[in-house]
């Protein structure tokens, strides 16, 4: 634990040591997915509903969506960079070093640009809750952080299949990024308003809706699911399976890459 | 039992290579090749040997040390670093094990070269009083004190050397893994890392595996080297036994007061200006027999003896062991 909190506050503090660029990062960061923010607000006043959503939730889903994976690529950026990580050898380095594999990986990188797309994600979500009225408690707050652990849970898992072909192949794959890029794409809008393949694509393949739908739409009361409070905060913990899967399939990897030595 | 031990140790790789021909079927098909990149390889290593690993490139010198460290798993064969095996329990393995390879930096880029000893402090679970007294050391031996603060990216290449022994030697490894650590230094710096390695393996007992091309390196440091070609460890002795088999040809350069009486030499002779250079060998001429005869030949105002020089010995050899 020393050691984790440890290589966090270095890693900001490398950060830190180009603070001109880092800012103008963030804030084209910012600009970026503000301007999909802008799109998404555009449409939302033309049709003022999707599906059986009116404008402010789906602005809510927007803004969980988009400060979640902000926060994924901040905090998993040793993943999601990891498949240059082992084209460059660097991995050895790891391997030597008396401290498990996948928890070195996890903290060897940061992306703090991604602070202005996590921003514009709780610009979102504040704006949505004012709108709606939303009454805040405890337990909401509660549920609410459990959704971005889970959540940032089941995106770095998806974001491991990449780390884990990179393993076998040099060649990164691009069609692995379906599920990473296209599910926060597709799923900054709740599954309900998807075609059945895709609904269940994103609520058995890759948990979106029982990690962020299910119980955000309890959070701005309009449950999707007919469960009682307690069972939204079960829900999320799909996120931590489908990623304690992906972990195991990963150490496969490793134990290729350690009996072939790409 | 020795310290490290390795029983026939191999190594082949698969590699997968899209086809010349086939048309559209190249896409999916791969021809599989298999290289051997380690064979058979079987040596023994006590505790505080300092020993060097030459052979040309692709001689299969990473492969052992991957093997070595862990890194890699073997195809074949068996090996105990005190008593562990590497790829089996790697992290109590590494625990006790540094590294410096090349060019490869194990430090952290864009901060102070301290904040990553404190760094490695925490990674490695070492005490900070026993932390302490070991970084001060090192900075001392390495004179490493005025780029504490600095941040890696600052350093000269031969200061960031400094700093990366100094990171791979403050949890006290047991054995220490060193590839090209002099690689483009300067004479001085060089000169001093090797007075430091020394002083290393002397004091601590730091057992010491290195892998370079520069022989001067090797002249300085090891007194045992192995040898590895096209994945073989084709010998493994002392530097100086394998210097003197190969080191078949001397050359004696002689300068007269008058012309000598060189007829009777046991030596090859050509002049070079007013100069006479004998070739001999020393297998069956040895010098210690032939300088009387050259100095009865006539008066010598100067003589240089000139021995192969170091790298002409280590290509002969290549050559002859047909690398």
């Amino acid at each position: 634990m020393k050691y984790m909190t440890h290589a966090v506050k270095m890693l900001f503090k490398s950060a830190m040591q180009y603070r001109a660029s880092l800012l103008m990062q963030v804030i084209a960061q910012f600009v970026m997915t503000g301007g999909e923010l802008l799109a998404v607000t555009v449409l939302l006043t033309r049709f003022k509903a999707v599906g059986h959503w009116g404008a402010a939730e789906i602005l809510f889903f927007f803004g969980v969506m988009q400060s979640t994976f902000a926060l994924t690529e901040l905090f998993g950026r040793g993943i999601t960079s990891f498949p240059w990580f082992v084209q460059r050898g660097e991995f050895d380095a790891l391997i030597l070093r008396p401290r498990p594999l996948l928890v070195q990986v996890m903290f060897s990188q940061l992306d703090p640009r991604r602070l202005g797309s996590f921003l514009v994600g709780m610009i979102a979500v504040l704006t949505a809750a004012a709108q709606l009225e939303l009454q805040w408690t405890l337990l909401k707050g509660l549920l609410l952080a459990e959704v971005v652990l889970g959540s940032m849970l089941l995106l770095t898992g998806l974001f491991m299949i990449e780390a884990t072909v990179s393993f076998f192949s040099v060649k990164s794959i691009e069609m692995v990024n379906v599920l990473t890029y296209g599910g926060r794409t597709a799923c900054q809008y709740p599954v309900d308003v998807y075609p059945g393949v895709l609904r269940v694509l994103f609520t058995y393949v890759a948990p979106f809706a029982m990690c962020m739908h299910w119980p955000v739409s309890a959070v701005i009361g309009q449950p999707m699911m007919a469960l009682p409070m307690w069972a939204y905060f079960l829900t999320p913990l799909a996120g931590a399976a489908f990623f304690a899967l992906m972990v195991r399939i990963w150490y496969i990897g490793v134990r290729h890459y350690r009996s072939t030595g790409t | 039992m020795a310290f490290i031990e390795a029983q026939s140790l191999s190594k082949t790789y698969t590699r997968h290579n899209a086809p010349k021909s086939g048309g559209i079927s190249r896409l999916w098909r791969r021809e599989i090749q298999q290289i051997q990149a380690l064979t058979d390889a079987s040596f023994s290593i006590e505790r505080g040997e300092l020993v060097g690993l030459i052979g040309p490139n692709g001689a299969g010198k990473s492969t052992t040390v991957k093997l070595l460290t862990g890194i890699l798993t073997p195809t074949g064969g068996e090996c105990r670093v005190n008593g562990r095996t590497p790829w089996e329990n790697r992290r109590e393995h590494v625990r006790h094990l540094g590294a410096v390879f090349g060019q490869r930096t194990q430090l952290w880029w864009d901060v102070p070269i301290r904040d990553s000893f404190l760094l490695l402090r925490d990674i490695y679970d070492i005490d900070h009083a026993v932390w302490q007294k070991r970084l001060d050391a090192l900075v001392e031996a390495l004179e490493l004190g005025e780029f504490l603060n600095a941040p890696l990216r600052q350093l000269s290449l031969g200061q960031r050397m400094r700093a990366e022994l100094c990171g791979s030697l403050l949890h006290a490894p047991e054995l220490l893994f060193l590839d090209e650590p002099t690689i483009g230094l300067d004479a001085v710096s060089k000169l001093k890392l090797r007075a430091f390695l020394k002083e290393e393996n002397r004091r601590n007992g730091t057992t010491i595996l290195l892998t370079t091309h520069d022989m001067e390196d090797m002249l300085a440091l090891c007194s045992r080297v192995m040898v590895l070609g096209r994945g073989r460890l084709l010998y493994d002795g002392a530097l100086d036994a394998l210097l003197r088999q190969y080191d078949t040809v001397h050359t004696l350069r002689v300068v007269f007061e008058e012309a000598p009486e060189i007829a009777a030499l046991p030596a090859h002779v050509t002049r070079d200006g007013d100069a006479y250079v004998l070739t001999y060998e020393p297998a069956k001429m040895p010098t210690s027999e032939l300088l009387p005869q050259v100095l009865s030949a006539g008066r010598v105002r100067e003589m240089t003896l000139k021995e192969q020089n170091v790298d002409e010995l280590i290509a002969r050899m290549y050559k002859e062991m047909a690398l």
